[in-house]
């Protein structure tokens, strides 16, 4: 037979819950086995070291506790991810909006110290105004990639790419000048007690942080699903031109949703910095910026999936990470577990392209037909 | 003698639907035979087949009695078997001769484009196919592009033509160009099969005619034996009424006027150059012309999406040349674009999303925060049961809906804004018959009503079936503007052919010259 006729393309991907759901499963079994099998020569036991994850991940509440610290930005960049990316404006700049978000939350959090013009300023009004700075700082960071994009058109990944390592040097820039503490390091001072975000579950690491991304990812559900601008967004990721037709500004709605990315993306290096870190510093950013975007994809571009998402993912860097200080595990092993997930999952994607019929379903043909030679 | 094609009890099923059942049909050399189906019948599945694209479920294909197995098209030009499709395949940039030696193998790697083109032009004369061989096909009109397709397959000895809709973008004169064409080909022997689902042309040109419908075949008939009445009852399956009845009406005031006009396309060539018309209530002003010629860069221009460069349109006095697409629908500007996929729709949306496109606002709570879903529903149920859209529920995905119903709700939820004036652009393009006819009543009930329309048709049935007046574009100027129904139909026709392939009305004064038959183009 000259071709293989037992796979066909398919005029449209198919989308039954089915198909995604064994892709998806097929996909995390498959990374699992190929990551047990790396890990051989460290553990005979590739089974073992994957429970073990689980456990110091999810099995304790301290384990939980970093995993919630690991996941909230995660959260907020995925969450960024989702609206621009839903509106067809493919934002990559997320390590930018991290560290402007980071950078201006430090700079308000630093004038709340004693003696500066903030200070005493009482929280409800204090944490509503840094969110709102840094949210500020990094829509207007993004919302100018999208003025461009809508503007002069071109393609924003490249220049929302190069906007990262604007960023980067730009937080070099302050916390080697303007903003630098007396001291040998390159860092700012430590932001005032008041000013950090408090623990919400006892003796963990686990802050606020990680509320207020709930939060987010509630307001984003409800902003896209049930209100005209996030219906107005999302018809002009679909389709720009049905959009345009139907009286949507879609300049404008382009610009809105680089903006609400770049804002959600801020609050990432926020929480980082009221949570975690309490000053800035150079590599506060590392690689999270892009780490949230595959999270996003992970969870199929919803919010509510990708808090899922990012808890799993965050669970199983924690937990790899105990693995290697108790084991010797490298945690190069879980990461590249992780990633083969990611690639795996999103591979999967086009095999809904295709119908898988067996050979013996046209057997009638063969039979009646005969080959002319 | 066996005859030169057969195909006995072909069948392809595709998931959910069976395309082709045990389909059997039998090709004569010397034939032209009509395959006739409504979208969706199996035509292009049962062609495919036939052409090596798609591999039968079962079934037999015989070619002179001789079973034949096809694995791809290569295959079947090998046997003789070339197909022509809808869009042409042929390379702009080449001359006639590259395009048809193309992908040919003979005479080694090097090229022999001399001889080649001597060949060429011994086949065009034979079949009478006037084509330069050295011409750059870009600088070809539709009809002679077609001519080429025709010789490319004749050059490869093809003894059986398949044409798919093969006249949807001619104007009169090459249809009967290609018509003629058609015949001489029957005339030396060589089989063609025509796709259509056109009932006159099967009866104008076909000896045989084979009605297919839900993949099967419904009947196969001499063409000289059948009436349209009988092809389109074989076809639909039930009677349907081929005219519609346009009540005579006076018409009201001018609404929608145009004045010179001016836009450009999208590599910024002037695509419409200086375009007045006026459309009153009550009145439908068809144009007419060949695709292409600037009909979707006027419609878009007046529905605010292509910036005008020069020019006034204006609605009820007001002047809406400046306004944004928003403002247009505010001031009841309503428009039916041609691509209802892309353009009129958002396929991953609902139908219930897609119902409030463009009126989104009125739907919302809390001051305008956020949608108000009940009423969003409300109204979708509402255009679902009015404009008798087929569907499972208001929440399905309107991509996925069949290209009638989808256009349903793309007409309901234009029509349910009540426009003062509404663009129409193919409306009917790829529907069958029901669907068509269903959208000819709803735009003469619009027209009863009172409101303007501008319909944009490339069908020039269509035109005549609903226009009051017919206006022609061809390369964004206007030809003319006739009232239709005050010369015999067959003149008009003549008269919208010559206009559509770039004579000016005005140099059309004598209208029974003889036209030229087939027009300069480009
Ligand atoms: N590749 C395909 N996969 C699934 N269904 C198909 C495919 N091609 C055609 N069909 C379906 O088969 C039927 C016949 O289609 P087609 O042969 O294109 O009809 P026609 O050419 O007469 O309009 C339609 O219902 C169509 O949706
Ligand atoms: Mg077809």
């Amino acid at each position: 037979m000259a071709k293989s006729h037992w796979i066909e393309r398919r005029l449209q991907p198919t989308d039954s819950l089915l198909a995604t759901a064994t892709v998806t499963l097929a996909a995390i079994v498959l990374a699992l086995l190929l990551g047990g099998l790396l890990m051989l020569p460290f553990t005979p036991h590739p089974g073992q070291a994957y429970w073990a994850i689980v456990e110091n991940a999810f099995g304790s509440l301290r384990g939980l506790g970093f995993t919630l610290v690991k996941a909230t930005p995660l959260i907020l960049i995925a969450l960024g991810t989702i609206v621009a990316w839903r509106t067809s404006f493919f934002y990559l700049g997320f390590e930018g909006t991290l560290l402007l978000g980071a950078a201006a939350t430090v700079w308000v959090a630093l004038r709340a110290a004693p003696q500066e013009g903030l200070a005493g300023l009482p929280g409800w009004i204090f944490f509503p105004l840094v969110i709102g700075a840094a949210f500020a700082a990094g829509g207007l960071w993004a919302g100018a990639v999208g003025f461009l994009r809508s503007r002069f058109g071109g393609n924003e990944v490249l220049v929302s790419l190069m906007t990262n390592y604007v960023a980067i040097l730009l937080v070099n820039y302050l916390v080697s000048g303007p903003l630098r503490a007396p001291g040998d390091l390159p860092q700012t001072e430590r932001i005032p007690e008041t000013t950090l975000l408090p623990f919400f579950i006892p003796d963990t690491r686990a802050h606020a942080g990680f509320l207020l991304a709930l939060l987010a990812a509630l307001l984003v559900w409800l902003f896209l699903r049930r209100t005209p601008l996030g219906y107005e967004l999302i018809a002009t990721g679909f389709s720009e031109r049905a959009a345009r037709y139907g009286g949507i500004p879609t300049s404008q709605r382009l610009v809105l949703a680089a903006f609400l990315a770049g804002g959600l993306g801020a609050l990432a290096g926020l929480v980082e910095v009221l949570g975690v870190q309490f000053r800035l510093m150079d590599g506060i950013a590392q690689g999270t910026g892009f780490v949230g975007v595959v999270v996003a994809l992970l969870g199929k571009l919803n919010p509510l999936g990708s808090v899922v998402a990012a808890i799993l993912y965050a669970g199983m860097g924690v937990g790899s990470e105990v693995l290697q200080r108790r084991a010797g595990l490298p945690s190069s092993v879980i990461f590249i577990v992780q990633s083969l997930i990611v690639l795996l999952i999103l591979a999967g994607d086009l095999l809904r392209y295709y119908r898988f019929t067996w050979p013996f379903r046209t057997g009638r043909l063969t039979a009646t037909a005969r080959p002319r030679e | 003698m066996a005859p030169l094609l057969e195909l006995r009890n072909i069948t392809k099923q595709f998931p959910g639907v069976l395309a082709d059942d045990r389909v059997s049909l039998t090709v004569e050399a010397g034939q032209i035979h009509a395959l006739l189906g409504e979208n969706g019948a199996g035509k292009s599945t049962l062609m495919h087949i036939l052409y090596g694209l798609y591999r039968a479920d079962a079934g037999e294909i015989l070619l002179e009695g001789q079973p034949l197995q096809l694995h791809s098209p290569a295959d079947a030009i090998a046997h003789g078997i070339g197909m022509i499709h809808q869009d042409f395949m042929l390379i702009p940039r080449f001359s006639v001769v590259e395009n048809v030696v193309i992908g040919l193998q003979e005479g080694g790697p090097q090229l022999d484009l001399r001889s080649a083109a001597v060949r060429l032009s011994d086949l065009a004369r034979q079949y009478g196919l006037a084509v330069d061989p050295e011409a750059r096909v870009e600088h070809l009109s539709v009809g002679v592009q077609q001519r080429v397709e025709i010789l490319k397959l004749l050059y490869r000895h093809a003894r059986l033509l398949i044409l798919d809709e093969p006249t949807g973008v001619l104007t009169p004169q090459e249809t009967e160009g290609l018509f003629a064409v058609l015949r001489r080909l029957a005339a030396q022997g060589h089989a063609v099969l025509l796709i259509t689902h056109k009932l006159h042309e099967v009866i104008d040109v076909a000896d045989q005619v084979t009605v297919l419908r839900d993949g099967r075949v419904i009947g196969s008939l001499p063409a000289r034996q059948s009436s349209a009445r009988q092809l389109a009852r074989m076809m639909v399956g039930r009677e349907v009424t081929l005219r519609v009845d346009k009540p005579a009406q006076q018409t009201g005031p001018p609404l929608l006027q145009i004045t010179d006009l001016r836009v450009r396309g999208d590599n910024g060539q002037p695509k419409v150059r200086g375009v007045t018309l006026t459309v009153h209530g009550g009145e439908i002003l068809g144009l007419a012309g060949v695709d292409g010629n600037g009909q979707s860069e006027l419609a878009e221009a007046l529905m605010g999406l292509r910036p005008v460069e020069a020019g006034q349109v204006t609605l009820a006095k007001k002047d809406l040349t400046r306004h944004s697409p928003a403002a247009r629908r505010a001031s009841h500007l309503g428009y039916i674009p041609a691509d209802r996929r892309q353009v009129g729709s958002i396929g991953p949306l609902s139908i219930a999303y897609n119902a409030v496109l463009g009126t989104l606002r009125r739907y919302t709570t809390w001051g305008g925060l956020f949608l108000n879903q009940g009423q969003i529903d409300r109204h979708a149920r509402h255009l679902v049961n009015e404009f008798d859209v087929r569907t499972p529920s208001i929440h399905f995905e309107a991509g996925k809906l069949s290209g009638g119903n989808l256009q349903k709700v793309v007409l309901g939820r234009e029509l349910l804004a009540r426009p003062t004036a509404l663009v129409v652009e193919q409306p009917t393009r790829g529907l069958d018959v029901g669907a068509t006819e269903y959208v000819h009543r709803q735009l003469l009930a619009e027209r009863s009503r009172g409101a303007a329309l501008l319909l944009i048709s490339a069908e020039l049935e269509e035109i005549l079936a609903l226009s009051d007046r017919i206006a022609v574009l061809y390369q964004g100027e206007i030809m003319g503007v006739l009232t239709a129904g005050t010369q015999d139909p067959n003149s008009q026709i003549e008269l919208l052919g010559l206009m559509m392939a770039g004579s000016p009305l005005a140099s059309l004064s004598n209208l029974h010259t003889p036209g030229r038959s087939d027009g300069p183009h480009g």
